[in-house]
């Protein structure tokens, strides 16, 4: 039943009983805050800086497995560009490049009440946007250009499904609405703002403040009084949460009805139910926190028909070499590509990046900010560390102080020296077999519990097994090497949560270091919406059941830990890169003479670097030749990018070796191709379905891309 | 086969997305023959009581509802659906309803601190033995967003209370086969599924 709110209707009544109120009103809310920015999910850093988290489908799907009380998604993109994830390798996307496309996708996994709001200008987008499954639709910009639209919308459809945005800036004089997206100030304060869109029927205030956004210092607490003192309706605080401690007070001091954050949520495992188990244990009477659901569970549910018929379509494009069928709405998804100003990295990558103004990448932009971090900082940085690995270190002798992830490359025996000798620790070395190993590489890892006297488990699936996830992966996603992505990322943390190990340490995180995916203060940490959607692309171990033969048995080795088992044992997976300044040249000094590291100078056909992934002899071979053929880059670009933000190479020649590296077909494709049984002409007839339209063009019978070029020949 | 009434006034969209997640057939139709052949009712709806009895006259569906759940098939209200099945409704003037629950749907009332609509999240009093609610945990909270509630004529009918500062309200009714929630199942998680998913099967049940 939904009526417009007069002011009659509420006079003298209070909004936000405080807790201990009256009995019966509404629980307080814990409200995750998604930003979505033209297609993907953001992480925001005071309005202007925006880090690409990833595919809104899988953030909405894994706080379903939460149960928050809330969402609340805002559209910030600009212009005129519509919504593309941006690679189609995905499980989970969706169709079209409309909000609304996105929209309808994100309500097929939203079983909450969800807001939406961005770029609503009129009484049509509300109502759009509400058919489509948003159940309260916030505007903000339009609402200050045209107010009467606040009116018009609450008659229409009444109070509970219009919320009043308000994006308001600290002055000297106290604070300032400002609209577009913080660009253009106003002159009006907050609270005179919000109590003029209540009068015209607004049912809800989202409060954000500009400079705490993404500071991670803490809610505005005097800002969301300043206008909470002004309304009856309820008000959704948001903007500056960095620890699980900053929720409470919103609610309990300074009268919020529901306390939001965006980027918390993003980077830990159970991020929310952690957040709501503190907030609760700070008396603000929250709904109780409930794990996990028996309608959607965590492990995702394929359409069994549908990827049949998707994985027999492939097939066939494969075979008839149809690319205009693998290659759909190719029209619309070409578009031009850039490079980032300062690196070799383009527009469209495996990788999740964005862009400034001046056309630099975040992942410059971050390697600088992290250049540029001080030895003090780096000494507190260590300093956290301590402090945390205190509250984890077995006292009884009852097991391992922590797992720690190795490869057997020059990282992992800098992360079990730092493990050691700098913490202290006595850790368990896990490694997950995916039975690529170049010669080098196996003798390194056989060697570290020698080298580091350290009790060693190397899990070692079968090898059938391993050749048949191979040859699906590679039919399913076009990259074979599915196995060790999701491997890597799953034993470690299995092997922990069975032996009761709350802590396991992995090396950098790979996205912060390539493409700036995070901030240096985010401190991501292991978690299994990250797994799913990044290192399994959405496919987790059960789309492969049934498939070649495989049984739930046979693919035991690439289930994660139950939220429930996560949850009990507060399992944690930490980056060393966040806490310790990682410099890759000086490590192979140190784990060469101290460790008897063996360095290869056997080079490979991709890259011009000698050192890496020694462990899966695919890994820069095979599968880094299949990226090339999806997004038309490759190793070669990977590593000029780091040597170029590590100041040890040049743009110009940078592209030289890109160009010569990127196109190489590698020789390791030979064993692969033994390996799985496979003719190489129906690798290459499957490799091409996978190319990506937003990169290549098919034109009379060859494949075609842009190429960076250098400036002077 | 759960016929999900489609009168132009609700939030249908959610609805059958809640019931193709718990993997019960549904079908949205305006269509006075499907509803009369239908196995179960559904009729959500959002928006003012009278609007919401326009509608269903305007398809002719208010003789084929009242048909269905006389004969003793299941019918669910959700929201302002479950409002259309009581006797009359005091929002904006009188206005009659589907009188299958004898009753009178009225405001609110609020105390000082709290207000009128309600909207979020909040615990119910479940009344013991009530079938939606066969698989609902003791402490289980739903979303609601209403201004108004049904009076029962009859106590028993109702199936779950609100209370609401000094107002005990009804917020689930229960009678025969004829359900209501006023929260909206579809959007509160797994408690809300997990009355859908009851509904789903009484109607397989009858089958």
């Amino acid at each position: 039943m939904t009526e417009p709110l007069t002011p009659t209707a509420l006079a003298g009544q209070r909004a936000h009983p405080a807790p201990g109120g009256p009995p019966g009103g509404p629980h307080p809310r814990l409200v995750p805050v998604l930003l979505l920015k033209h297609g993907v999910i953001v992480r925001s850093q005071l309005f202007k800086v925006h880090q690409v988290i990833g595919n809104p489908l899988s953030s909405v799907e894994r706080f379903s497995h939460w149960n928050v009380d809330e969402l609340i998604v805002l559209d910030i993109s600009r212009g005129s560009e519509g919504h593309d994830l941006r690679r189609d390798d995905l499980q989970q996307s969706y169709d079209g490049d409309d909000v609304l496309d996105v929209l309808r996708a994100i309500a097929e996994v939203c079983f909450m009440p969800l807001t939406f709001g961005g770029r609503v200008r009129t009484l049509w987008d509300i109502e759009a946007r509400l058919a489509v499954g948003a159940d309260k639709v916030a505007l903000n910009t339009a609402a200050f250009e045209t107010p009467e639209l606040i009116e018009q919308a609450a008659r229409r459809f009444g109070s509970q499904c219009i919320v009043a945005s308000i994006d308001a800036e600290k002055t000297d004089a106290g604070w300032e609405v400002r609209v577009d997206g913080g660009r253009r100030a106003t002159g009006l304060d907050p609270a005179d703002w919000a109590r003029d869109l209540e009068r015209r029927g607004a049912g809800e205030i989202l409060l954000n403040s500009i400079d705490r956004d993404g500071a991670g210092q803490g809610y505005d607490l005097e800002l969301i009084r300043h206008v909470t003192d002004a309304v009856e309706i309820p008000l959704v605080a948001c903007g500056g949460v960095g620890r699980y401690e900053h929720f409470a007070p919103a609610i309990l001091d300074a009268a919020a009805a529901a306390a939001g954050a965006a980027n918390i949520f993003h980077f830990f495992e159970l991020s929310y139910p952690q957040a709501k188990r503190t907030a609760l244990a700070a008396g603000v009477p929250l709904r109780p926190l409930r794990l996990g659901s028996k309608y959607l569970p965590r492990e995702p549910s394929y359409d069994r028909a549908r990827e049949d018929a998707r994985l027999a379509e492939r097939l066939r494009q494969a075979e008839e070499a149809d690319y205009p069928a693998a290659q759909p709405a190719a029209a619309i998804k070409r578009q031009p590509i850039r490079w980032c100003s300062h690196c070799t990295y383009p527009s469209i990558s495996a990788a999740p990046m964005e862009f400034d103004a001046a056309g630099k990448c975040t992942g410059c932009q971050m390697a600088e900010v992290k250049a540029a971090i001080p030895p003090d900082e780096w000494a507190r940085r260590t300093e956290l560390l301590h402090d945390l690995v205190e509250r984890y270190r077995c006292r009884d002798g009852s097991r391992h102080d922590c797992v720690v992830a190795v490869s057997g490359g020059k990282d992992s025996y800098f992360q079990v020296h730092v493990v050691k000798e700098v913490l202290g620790l006595n850790p368990l070395l896990v490694t997950y077999d995916g039975n690529n190993w170049t010669e080098v590489g196996w003798r390194n890892m056989v060697r570290m519990r020698e080298a580091f006297d350290a009790d060693h488990i190397v899990v070692r699936p079968s090898v059938e097994t391993l050749k048949r996830l191979n040859r699906l992966a590679f039919q399913v996603m076009g990259d074979m090497n599915w196995h060790a992505h999701v491997g890597i990322m799953t034993v470690p943390m299995r092997v922990a949560a069975e032996r009761g190990i709350p802590l396991v340490f992995y090396g950098e995180h790979g996205y912060l270091d390539l493409c700036g995916q995070f901030s240096m203060d985010d401190f991501p940490e292991v978690t299994y919406r990250d797994r799913l959607e990044h290192f399994a692309r959405g496919y987790e171990w059960s789309y492969f059941l049934g498939r070649e033969g495989l049984t739930a048995q046979q693919l035991d080795t690439w289930k994660y830990p139950s939220d429930t088992r996560l949850l009990e044992l507060d399992l944690r997976g930490l980056f060393l890169g966040n806490y310790v300044h990682w410099e890759a040249n000086a490590h192979i000094k140190l784990v060469t003479e101290r460790y008897g590291f063996e360095i290869s100078e056997e080079p490979f056909d991709r890259t011009y670097r000698t050192m890496s992934n020694l462990d899966d002899m695919h890994e820069n071979g095979v599968h880094d030749y299949l990226k090339y053929i999806k997004f038309g880059y490759g190793r070669g670009t990977d590593h000029t990018c780091k040597d170029i933000r590590a100041s040890l190479m040049n743009r110009e020649d940078a592209i030289e070796l890109v160009n010569r590296y990127d196109p190489v077909k590698p020789r390791d494709l030979l064993r692969w191709l033994d390996y799985v049984g496979m003719t190489e002409e129906t690798f290459d007839r499957m490799a091409d379905t996978f190319r990506d339209p937003r990169v290549w063009r098919h034109e009379d019978g060859r494949w075609v891309r842009d190429r960076l070029e250098r400036s002077r020949p | 086969m759960i016929a999900v009434i489609d009168s132009g006034l609700s939030n249908i969209g959610s609805v059958l997305t809640a019931l193709r997640r718990i993997g019960a057939e549904a079908k949205p139709t305006r269509d006075p023959t499907e509803v009369a052949a239908a196995g179960s009712l559904l009729l959500p709806g959002v928006g003012a009581f009278g609007d919401g009895m326009a509608a269903l006259r305007k398809h002719g569906l208010v003789e084929p509802i009242r048909a269905h759940a006389e004969g003793g098939k299941p019918v669910l209200g959700i929201c302002l659906g479950m409002q259309l099945l009581a006797g009359e409704s005091e929002e904006f003037g009188m206005h009659e309803g589907l009188g299958l629950i004898p009753g009178r749907v009225r405001r609110l009332r609020p105390q000082a601190g709290q207000r009128v609509p309600n909207i979020g999240w909040c615990n119910l009093q479940v009344r013991t033995g009530a079938q939606l609610f066969a698989d609902t945990p003791a402490d289980a909270c739903f979303y609601f967003v209403h201004s108004y509630v049904i009076d029962c004529a009859v106590e028993e009918d109702a199936a779950g209370t609100l209370t609401f500062g000094d107002d005990r309200a009804t917020v689930a009714i229960e009678r025969g086969r004829i359900f209501g929630a006023q929260f909206h199942p579809e959007k509160s998680q797994d408690a809300g599924l997990a009355v859908l998913d009851a509904f789903r099967r009484i109607g397989e049940a009858l089958q």
